[in-house]
């Protein structure tokens, strides 16, 4: 057996193969398992089978409904994260960063556009997609607990949707959440304490948008991103999508 | 010394009538056709997943390059709007809301979101899974068709027929 140099200079000369090679940790083999190994040897593609029933790819099945809800979730956090840099959680400052976004920074009005377009998008698209499981059934046996954890993934989309509602601190933004955080006041006994907790007051203020702020890019992500996980984990150990019995 | 038990993998039945004559290098017929009508999920889905990619994005993009999102005046705690109205996907409560607050405002959310989180163990007969509009699940299709119309209904109301005061308002006076 020959012996392996490893010489300085012989590393230096692998270095482009060695280095493409220790990222994409795929060995040679035949197509199909070359293709095979392109999905489950990638961290980001190893949540997909290696194979998937045709009947999954039928886009009249889906309609790509929840994929496209993923999708704009996605976008949400690419333009939220940029909307980050200028934006200051304060009654003083938030207005005045919302009309700086809108002349001064570059392209700041498509930004902003582009988050709050893809917010409306993602609830009216979980719906739908949620519609989708329904009148294809797809929430029988074994897929129960994935709808539960898709229930709970619309509601944190709309309570996502309804705190950063409040941010731009204009009219729209102030009068709809208190119209909004109204509501639970009507519950009966703590309603009034339920409100107060939300707000951190009795009124829509400075303690409200801080606290609508943390939950907006803090704690809601986090726990969609976490109830994501675990739909998509629950797709594939559910046998992947439903399809007619038969089949 | 262990004795190496040789055993012929494929050993010749005297009651068979055929052997095994070669094993041929080649592909089979289900190359690309896997069992159970399954394909390679690279290219085959991921392609179909990119492409769907890029066309959400560049809608998003489009859409966001024309219109602008709304941007009022500065929040003012003591002048209200008239009407207030919550965002979109709420204004159908609020509209309950507007014919009883605990109904509508709790009551009627509460057994939705509980009606929908115990659905899959209520209704577990798997008979027209995988299938749009089964006719084995008539009855289902036909409750959860009137709770979505009920709810665009509402919305629809609440969104574009209110008007001051929560009365009502047709669009175009
Ligand atoms: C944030 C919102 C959501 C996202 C991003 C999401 C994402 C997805 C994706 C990508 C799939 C694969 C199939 C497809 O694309 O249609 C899927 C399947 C599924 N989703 Fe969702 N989902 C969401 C909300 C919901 C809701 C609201 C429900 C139901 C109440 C739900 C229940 C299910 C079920 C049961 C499946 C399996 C369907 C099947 O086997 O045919 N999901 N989801």
């Amino acid at each position: 057996m020959s012996e392996t140099a490893y010489s300085l200079k012989e590393s230096i000369r692998h270095l482009p193969r060695n280095i493409k090679e220790s990222i994409i940790r795929r060995g040679g083999g035949t197509a199909e398992q070359e293709r095979a190994a392109a999905v489950f040897g990638n961290m980001f593609l190893h949540v997909h089978p290696v194979r998937v029933h045709l009947n999954s790819l039928r886009a009249g099945y889906t309609f790509g409904l929840g994929l496209i809800s993923f999708y704009l979730f996605l976008i949400l956090i690419a333009s939220g994260l940029l909307l980050m840099f200028y934006y200051t959680p304060s009654t003083e400052l938030a207005y005045r960063n919302m009309k700086d976004l809108e002349y001064v920074v570059s392209f700041g009005v498509v930004l902003r556009n582009v988050h709050r377009w893809s917010a409306h998008a993602m609830v009216a698209f979980a719906f739908l997609h949620m519609c989708r499981v329904f009148y294809t059934g797809s929430y029988k046996a074994p897929r129960e607990f994935n709808w539960v954890i898709g229930v709970c993934l619309l509601l944190v989309t709309l309570f996502l949707s309804f705190t950063g509602y409040l941010l731009p601190w204009d009219q729209l933004a102030f009068w709809a959440i208190t119209v909004g955080s109204n509501i639970a006041a009507y519950m009966p006994g703590i309603g009034e304490k339920v409100r107060f907790l939300l707000l951190g007051g009795n009124e829509v203020g400075q303690m409200a948008l801080l606290r609508f702020y943390v939950l907006h890019v803090a704690v809601l992500p986090l726990v969609a991103v976490v109830l994501l996980g675990v739909h998509f984990w629950r797709i594939r150990k559910d046998g992947g999508l439903s399809r007619p019995l038969n089949d | 010394m262990k004795a190496v038990n040789k055993e012929e993998m494929f050993p010749k039945d005297p009651n068979k009538t055929y052997s095994l004559m070669a094993i041929v290098d080649g592909e089979t017929f289900n190359v690309e056709k896997g069992p159970e009508d399954t394909v390679q999920s690279w290219p085959h889905l991921m392609v179909r997943e990119l492409a769907l990619f890029l066309l959400v994005f560049a809608v998003i993009l489009g859409v966001s390059l024309i219109f602008n999102a709304p941007l009022e005046e500065a929040a003012n705690p003591l002048h209200s709007t008239n009407p207030a109205k919550a965002p979109w996907y709420f204004v159908g409560i609020q509209e309950l809301v507007s014919y009883s607050a605990f109904l509508g405002g709790i009551a009627t959310p509460a057994l939705i979101v509980l009606t929908l989180l115990l659905l899959p163990y209520l209704d577990r007969n798997p008979k027209g899974t995988g299938v749009w509009f089964s006719r084995d699940r008539r009855v289902a299709t036909a409750l959860f068709t009137v709770f979505v119309v009920v709810m665009v209904v509402l919305i629809l109301i609440g969104q574009f027929l209110r008007g001051p005061n929560w009365h009502l308002y047709l669009p175009w006076s």
